[in-house]
């Protein structure tokens, strides 16, 4: 059913588009979220065994910047969980850290490793999109529970993994970066015509690239993608790629290079005056940890963070679990969190309580089976907002934010403004529960590029 | 047409830092034979030790009394420092191995590198380290109605400076002399009374200060992160390998040609820009395997 001759404004204000401060109304129906809280006395016996958790992420290379948070996180779940005696106060946590600069084979190898020899209860982390598609299937061959802190691509769960058992993901979908990007772009510069891209060149920068593309035209009718770029993973060198962008006098430059990445690509743009010459829109730009962003970066620039979490919204004490997880982050590890720390952090508490659930039914420590039940539907707090884990993809979705970029005295790093923060019901934009995948009945990049163009109305 | 100029301009200013870097490489394997795939660390190394010194010296307001001459002239200090460790690295880690065969040195070198990362995140941390006050400080010029960093201008000056000095020492000094004469024939070299020993160290440390000083120059331009000597590797041989290994011209054919091809590939080929760079290295190779100036 085609609507005709929709406005831009009321359609975003259908998609519930929030600016400001205000928490927005949550997709997700009104009922009390788990949270992590001791729970009472667990039922049955249980084994004093400790825990093995396997945790993958970058800790070493360009995305170490963004994969060190991860493990910070996680850390601090493990230790705050252990000092309460470990789950179901007899489990304490031990982890077992990979490096995943190592390279997608020897990723594979190392999960095979750690499931087989190392004898791990739960797989977590992995950043990159490169590698999920490849271990997700290894973690289903295994019968590894998994829950995978990021490495969003809409690719693990449409193609490679399209009916998941024992792999989950806590992070938004990645379709929901680019979308919240173009959304983001067309509310703040509805004026915009000429669009330049600057994107690292796999499969992340290509989602980025399509998303955005596909959302922006529907909002912003007449729109034009006047200059590409796909700077190799790892490049640090940005000055022919600026160049490029600028000299197609865009009015928007939009971007998805992150990590280490992006901080040299900043830094060189601004000896090219890029950022005044056009808007800029990143869907990643603040995801690396706060403090390597600094004061000299652009302010008033839509700074994304992976449509996820960024640690000053909400404010104060506006959502508690929020305050209480920057607090101690900070006490443990004398810097802010990104969102991967809190996807990492959250990990573990979601995995508690899931635990802790299949323990009341069962008793004793709980099958695998049971604690899948559990993850299974999980509706769970998280500092980034309530958090629900879908039933048919096993993907955590939570309401998608982006923001502006500001300076502001009490931090020593440019911040995102928490009054000007962007916040979207997640439900409105990313495809519903058994939408066709690609393959079946479209050739479309995801199931959610196909969504947005067969059901969302162009803007005339 | 201004697209051109700047296009231009930011291709020798890669052209000059893949210079620093391809030409150590050059000369250490022109004179001792091995391929020392820590290269890049080292590049990346001096990166971080000259972002350090800057970030030191800004932050304690040394930054009035040094002036931007006085700032310029700290860069280089990571460069002599990367030379301090090369001096290290040679007699401890590579002399025992110069009668074995490649496969010795690759292994050695590679694990080097894997070394160097790692004390690089150990001692720096993993947030990119800045020396940008530089780069701000000499502002920018305009070129028709963008703009071009000022500073991009000083690293292609030191390139061609780089190297000028490098051709006249080694074609023009006693120094020179001694180390084309070892590099010819480590034996005969030997029993004309050179102390190959003291040469292999001299050459070994002026290879690593190339690199240190590639890595000082870009420092300003970009940011000190983890992994940044990887890329520059790779493309460093590429840049070897059209040029020729132990070429000190190849070098610096290859990159300009390097540079020039990538930043066509960017502006005109965006979705291949890096598969042109092996094809032309592909090519060079079927035509003249040794490199455009390399021997055989």
């Amino acid at each position: 059913m085609e609507q005709r001759n929709v406005d831009r404004r009321s359609f975003l204000n259908n998609l519930g588009v929030t600016v400001g401060a205000a928490a927005a109304a949550t997709a997700i129906p009104a009922m009390k979220p788990a949270s992590a809280q001791t729970p009472a006395a667990p039922k049955g016996k249980i084994p004093d065994a400790p825990l093995r958790l396997g945790h993958m992420t970058f800790l070493t290379g360009p995305a170490a910047v963004l994969g060190e948070p991860s493990l910070k996180g996680h850390l601090l779940a493990a230790e705050e969980i252990n000092a309460q005696g470990g789950i179901l106060g007899k489990r304490k946590i031990e982890t077992i850290t990979a490096d995943e600069a190592a390279g997608t084979d020897a990723n594979v190898k190392e999960l095979r490793r750690m499931k087989l020899s190392e004898k791990i209860d739960l797989f977590t982390g992995v950043i990159s999109s490169g590698n999920t598609p490849a271990l997700g299937p290894v973690a289903e061959e295994l019968g590894a529970l998994t829950i995978f802190v990021d490495g969003c691509t809409d690719f693990l769960w449409d193609k490679a993994v399209p009916n998941p058992k024992f792999a989950f993901r806590i992070t938004n979908i990645q379709s929901a970066d680019g979308v919240t990007c173009a959304l983001a772009a067309a509310q703040t510069w509805p004026q915009v015509k000429r669009i330049a891209h600057i994107h690292p060149d796999y499969s992340y920068g290509r989602n980025a690239f399509d998303h955005f593309n596909i959302a922006f035209s529907k909002l912003v009718p007449g729109t034009e993608v006047v200059s590409e770029g796909w700077p190799k993973l790892g490049t640090t060198d940005f000055t022919a790629h600026i160049t490029k962008a600028m000299s197609s006098n865009p009015d928007l430059i939009v971007s998805s290079v992150w990590g280490g990445d992006y901080v040299a690509m900043y830094k060189q743009a601004l000896r090219y005056g890029m950022f005044n010459s056009a808007k800029f829109a990143s869907t990643i730009a603040f995801g690396v940890a706060p403090h390597a962003i600094g004061k000299d970066h652009p302010e008033g620039v839509i700074a994304g963070v992976h449509a996820n979490y960024y640690f000053t919204f909400p404010p104060g004490n506006r959502w508690p679990a929020n305050q209480r997880f920057v607090e101690k982050y900070y006490k443990r590890w004398n810097e802010y969190p990104n969102f991967q720390s809190d996807g990492a952090y959250h990990t573990l508490y979601m995995y508690k309580t899931a635990v802790e659930k299949a323990n009341k039914l069962t008793g004793g420590w709980p099958e695998e089976e049971a604690i899948i039940n559990q993850l299974e539907g999980m509706y769970f707090e998280t500092a980034a907002g309530d958090l629900y884990i879908r039933p048919d993809n096993h993907q955590g979705y939570k309401d998608a934010v982006t923001g502006f970029s500001k300076n502001v005295a009490e931090y020593p790093f440019q911040i995102l403004d928490p009054a000007r923060m962007i916040t979207i019901p997640i439900r409105n934009i990313t495809a519903p529960p058994r939408w066709p995948k690609p393959g079946s009945g479209h050739n479309d990049p995801t199931a959610t590029y196909n969504w947005i163009k067969e059901t969302w109305p162009q803007v005339a | 047409m201004t697209i051109f100029v700047i296009q231009i301009l930011n291709s020798f200013f890669y052209a000059a830092v893949l210079f620093l870097i391809a030409a150590g490489l050059s000369l250490i394997y022109g004179v001792m034979r091995i391929v020392n795939l820590a290269h890049g660390a080292l590049y990346a190394l001096g990166a971080y030790v000259s972002a350090w010194i800057v970030g030191s010296a800004v932050g304690h307001a040394l930054e009035g009394t040094l002036g931007l001459a006085g700032m310029l002239l700290l860069l280089p200090l990571g460069a002599i420092a990367i030379a301090a460790v090369g001096a290290l690295i040679e007699p401890t880690l590579l002399r025992p191995l110069y009668q074995r065969s490649e496969e010795y040195h690759l292994l050695v070198t590679f694990g080097l590198l894997l070394i160097l990362e790692d004390v690089m995140k150990l001692v720096f941390g993993r947030t990119p380290l800045s020396a940008g006050t530089i780069m701000d400080r000499m502002g920018s010029i305009p070129v028709g109605r963008l703009m071009y960093p000022t500073y991009n201008l000083f690293v292609v000056a030191v390139g061609i400076a780089a190297a000028i000095g490098l051709w006249a020492f080694i074609y023009r000094t006693k120094f020179g002399v001694i180390l084309r004469a070892t590099s010819q024939d480590r034996r005969m070299a030997a029993a004309l009374g050179i102390n190959v020993s003291r040469v292999y160290v001299q050459a070994f440390a002026i290879g690593c200060f190339m690199a240190g000083l590639g890595g000082a120059v870009v420092v300003p331009a970009q940011a000190a992160v983890l992994g940044l000597g990887i890329e520059v590797l790779i493309l460093a041989f590429v840049v070897v390998v059209i040029g020729g290994l132990g070429s000190l011209q190849g070098a610096l054919v290859g990159a300009v040609i390097v540079s020039f091809v990538r930043t066509a590939g960017i502006q005109f080929f965006p979705e291949i820009e890096l598969a042109v760079l092996y094809l032309i290295a592909a090519a060079v190779l079927l035509v003249r395997p040794t490199g455009l100036f390399g021997r055989a």
